[in-house]
């Protein structure tokens, strides 16, 4: 009670009272007073006094100032009830408002990113597709390249073979079939002047040979056999095959040889001759 | 009308009780208001601003921490002196013409007495002078203690002693 006795001498409580206290003061204030009724009375005394004062100090406003004084508050009593709740509302439509902002925001960023996405996925697909033309279409460019390569190696032995045809100084002869092979025939071109040999493969109907041996093409020679080369007979052989030269011949004669040749002739293997 | 069933018929909103709050109240929170501002419709203005204020924020008032008068004076001193630092208050202060300035700025940190300002009847005479300047600063004039040991350079322990003095005189006077 000394304690209390001294708290209330301190002046704190007049104060209080007198709106000149801290927040803090305020609240310890507020709190002895609930627990002491000595404070709570001293408060209340001091309350009271200061209201009787005051009233001693009044100043009497003016006769208007009550009528539109209380109509200001009169005018609120339509919603006076609702005047807590509408603050409540007003406050919940500013809370409320405020989030559909934010989210329209989230939502354009959403949407935006769903755009991107797909954009993205449309561009890959497209990519993916002209990707795969692009191949299609470089496969066919160079078969197209391969083919056109082909064909113009074939214009060109074509060419060849044609201006061969044309050319005076080559003379045809055409080989006959010996008794081991009647079927057989064999056409060699043969050009003294330029000494060059050229056989028809394309032409030539020979049994074909197989791995182990070739066809040779023989030339006599004053009645010695000359190696003008080997050749191979297959059904696809085509073209025209420049052989050896040589400047003159009697005859031509192809034998079977083994691979590779031989440095002369194995008559019994003789397939196909004819005199120059 | 006791101040327990006139804060029970506020906190109903009754209309009754707002004409009885104003008719109970009105005079003195005007006196109060009135020392702070000297412009008779700017002081009407805050009276007005003050019985809005008490009517939307009643349900703040607790009966538990002090009387009703205590609580509402506050509200109307505070206001008062928010007046007083408005931009609005402060432009109509400058509007003045040069010649009445000085006396403007005098009536402003007067504290001299003004009987007129005192209430005619002037009652209570049971206060010392210095008691009484303090409480008409820190009371009236919503100065805080601190404010008005430095306004009249005395020492804050002083400013303490002196008010609590003045208001134990007050308490003997009304009992």
């Amino acid at each position: 009670m000394e304690d209390l006795k001294a708290y209330i001498e301190t002046g704190i409580l007049e104060l209080y009272v007198l709106g000149d206290v801290t927040p803090a003061e305020k609240l310890q204030v507020e709190e002895l007073a609930s627990k002491h009724p000595g404070i709570r009375a001293e408060l209340n005394e001091i309350e009271r006094s200061m209201e009787l004062y005051a009233g001693e100090n009044a100043i009497e406003p003016s006769e208007h100032l009550r009528s539109r004084i209380l109509g200001s508050l009169l005018t609120n009593f339509g919603d006076d009830n609702d005047f807590p709740t509408q603050t409540h509302t007003e406050r919940e439509k500013v809370v409320t408002t405020r989030p559909p902002d934010k989210q329209k925001e989230i939502n354009f960023y959403k949407y935006a990113f769903a755009a991107c996405l797909v954009l993205l996925l449309a561009s890959a697909v497209a990519l993916y597709n002209l990707y795969n033309r692009l191949n299609d279409t470089n496969t066919r460019l160079n078969a197209m390249q391969l083919q056109n390569q082909h064909f113009s190696t074939t214009v060109s032995a074509k060419d060849n073979e044609l201006s061969l045809l044309r050319d005076t100084s080559y003379k045809l002869i055409r080989l006959k079939g010996t008794k081991k092979s009647p079927e057989s025939v064999m056409t060699v071109a043969f050009s003294p002047s330029k000494q060059k040999v050229v056989i028809d493969l394309e032409g030539l109907k020979l049994p074909a040979n197989d791995q182990a041996h070739q066809y040779q093409l023989w030339a006599l020679v004053g009645g010695k056999p000359v190696d003008l080369g080997v050749f191979d007979a297959t059904a696809d052989s085509s073209g025209f095959k420049n052989m050896k030269a040589i400047a003159s011949a009697d005859a031509f004669a192809v034998t079977l040889e083994p691979r590779g040749g031989s440095p002369s002739p194995t008559l019994s293997q003789m397939v196909v001759m004819g005199k120059f | 009308m006791s101040e327990e069933e006139l804060v029970l018929s506020l906190r109903h909103r009754e209309k009754i009780a707002v004409e009885a709050l104003y008719d109970m109240y009105s005079a003195s929170l005007f006196g109060v208001i009135s020392r702070i501002i000297n412009d008779t419709t700017i002081a009407e203005d805050v009276l007005q601003e003050t019985f809005v204020k008490i009517w939307h924020s009643f349900s703040s008032y607790n009966i538990e921490k002090g009387r009703l008068f205590t609580w509402m004076v506050n509200i109307a001193r505070n206001l008062a002196i928010d007046k007083t630092r408005s931009k609005d208050f402060k432009n109509q202060n400058k509007n003045q013409d040069i010649e009445n300035n000085v006396t403007f700025i005098d009536e402003q940190r007067n504290t001299v007495y003004k009987p007129e300002l005192m209430g005619v009847k002037n009652l209570v005479q049971t206060l010392k002078p210095e008691q009484k300047l303090i409480i008409e600063l820190v009371y009236f004039k919503g100065y805080t203690h601190v404010e008005a040991a430095e306004e009249l350079g005395i020492p804050l322990g002083t400013v303490k002693t002196r008010l609590r003095m003045g208001i134990q005189e007050l308490r003997k006077h009304f009992n």
